[in-house]
């Protein structure tokens, strides 16, 4: 239960430290269209890339979310 | 393409009839009828979820983004989206909770009864008005326009809206939310496919994905980077929106409600997962279909775009399933706002709930009038449109977060200082309020406001429960 805690709350740091990335001049860069990864440019690749990992810590906090409800499932 | 059409449209309605007719019960209850008995399991849970989140203005509205404000669009919605799945483990986790201890007929009967005042119910009903019928209306618009476009001179714009309206109306009055559920199913499903059919063409049209790309560069490199030609995905423009993004399942009923009729808690966070994926699924295809416009159709109006790349440019099957997929978004996205609020008037009624249950069924159908109106006489600014509603319904998002964080009773204040910067945000949009206070755009200010002084409220009334056992 301790563990699944200290993971649930290792995936809210995550996902802050993401936002935070995101809209910091290293992604949000004016101009910066280089280096291209499968064609697309800087800014489009690495927030799919933040988007899909943040749909992976969805699915890892929804595993160790601590349960409130119907006396754990 | 018009056999292409009626082939599409005829499945589509025999699915819909299905639907209704698995759905209808003689003498169903209001609950079963506005909540089809709180019982979705996860694959109906995140397909509902997801057509009520993505709709005509995901069809429509992020390739015109794309096309016109560069790639930028990507973080205004689907990051937005990814930061909001994993917002709703916390949040449809607690709303359950006090779901349960309170009971459960909409979110302004929840808050009424968090709040011990009916007034919570109504100011939180009265931002859901004021910023979901003209959302709801972005959609009917949104399909009058491309109906118009791709059937010229058929039927007069408001024709096409009342077709979809009067549809609307009939399935919503006799299926319930139980035959919603599986119309939402249904146009997600063709969402998810027609997206991609259309974005595979625009990329093999270009060439590929790496040409595609090199040819926007050479059309207007501004495209590929933020902010954009025209300068609108600003950090703020973003950050705003990621803010209003991730409390749409917050201050939205109709998404609220859907966190709370999943089956369990297990289900709810699957949903969350899987509605994670369909959007980045369905908002990737679209960054292709607004790259292919803008080296195509740079200049166009959206409705020109709209036609040529969703329809005249397809092969005829998938001009006709993209018809119907509109068709189907539309419909499902307005049904669930417009029968969000009448849930959320059920909720607040008092007396038998037989009375209610035809008050509901009656505003049912005063929305869809409203509704109809309102997307007569509005532009097709679709995207932005649609920023403005997801803004002004998450001003509201304090009092129903508190409501559902506090163990105690959260303080009346929190609705006066929502309905402040309710009526702060709509003054902007009348223009009465400047948008910026100095280099800080207004939204930015109001939700410092609303999250410093509901926090400052909540932490002062913790502490007060607190030492009353003590005293």
């Amino acid at each position: 239960m301790k563990k699944k805690k200290l993971i649930w709350r290792l995936c809210i740091i995550a996902v802050l430290i993401i936002i935070v990335f995101t809209f910091s001049p290293l992604v949000v860069a004016k101009g910066k269209i280089e280096p291209f990864l499968f064609g697309m440019p800087y800014t489009l690749w690495v927030t799919i890339l933040l988007t899909i990992i943040l749909v992976g810590i969805t699915f890892i906090g929804g595993k160790v979310l601590p349960d409130e409800e119907e006396g754990g499932e | 393409m018009i056999t292409w059409v009626i082939i599409m449209f005829a499945v589509f309605i025999g699915l819909l009839v299905l639907a209704s007719v698995k759905s209808y019960k003689k003498n169903r209850s209001s609950q079963e009828f506005m909540l089809a008995g709180s019982s979705l399991g996860v694959i109906l849970g995140f397909l509902t979820f997801s057509a009520a989140l993505f709709s005509a203005f995901t069809f429509q509205g992020m390739p015109d983004f794309f096309r016109n404000h560069g790639i930028g669009a990507w973080i205004f919605l689907a990051f937005s989206d990814g930061v909001m799945v994993f917002f709703i483990l916390w949040f449809g986790q607690k709303l359950r909770k006090k779901a349960r201890e309170q009971g459960f007929k909409g979110m302004a009967g929840l808050m009424a009864n968090i709040y011990g005042t009916r007034w919570a119910g109504y100011a939180l009903f009265l931002s859901s008005f004021l910023f979901l019928i003209p959302y709801a209306a972005i959609q009917i618009r949104g399909i009058s326009v491309f109906f118009d476009a791709a059937f010229p001179q058929f039927l007069p714009k408001w024709g096409w809206s009342l077709i979809l309206v009067v549809t609307m109306i009939l399935y919503a009055e006799v299926g319930g939310f139980k035959a919603m559920v599986y119309s939402d199913a249904i146009q997600g499903t063709i969402l998810l496919i027609v997206l991609w059919l259309i974005g595979t063409t625009c990329i093999v049209k270009l060439g590929g994905v790496k040409s595609m790309f090199e040819q926007v560069q050479t059309a207007n490199a501004a495209l590929l980077s933020c902010p954009g030609p025209k300068g609108l995905f600003t950090w703020q423009f973003l950050l705003g929106s990621m803010i209003a993004v991730v409390m749409i399942p917050v201050s939205q009923p109709q998404l609220a409600t859907r966190l709370v009729v999943m089956k369990n808690l297990k289900s709810m966070k699957r949903m969350a997962f899987a509605v994670g994926t369909f959007a980045i699924l369905v908002i990737s295809a679209t960054i292709f279909i607004g790259m292919y416009g803008s080296v195509k159709y740079p200049d166009a109006t959206a409705q020109e775009f709209w036609s040529k790349a969703l329809l005249y440019d397809q092969a005829a099957p998938v001009a006709g399933l993209a018809i119907v997929g509109l068709f189907a978004a539309c419909l499902s996205t307005t049904n669930s706002q417009i029968f969000a609020l009448g849930n959320e008037l059920r909720s607040l009624l008092p007396g038998n709930e037989k009375t209610a249950m035809q008050i509901t069924k009656i505003f049912l159908f005063v929305f869809s009038v409203l509704v109809m109106i309102f997307a007569s006489l509005m532009g097709d600014q679709i995207a932005l449109l649609a920023r403005v509603s997801f803004t002004g319904t998450s001003l509201f998002a304090p009092v129903v977060l508190a409501a559902v964080a506090m163990k105690s009773r959260p303080g009346k204040e929190l609705i006066v200082i929502s309905m402040i910067a309710l009526l702060a945000f709509i003054g902007s949009q009348a223009g009465l309020i400047p948008s910026k206070i100095g280099v800080i755009q207004l939204d930015i200010l109001l939700y410092i406001f609303i999250s410093g002084s509901t926090l400052l409220s909540v932490v002062i009334r913790t502490q007060i429960a607190k030492s009353i056992p003590a005293t």
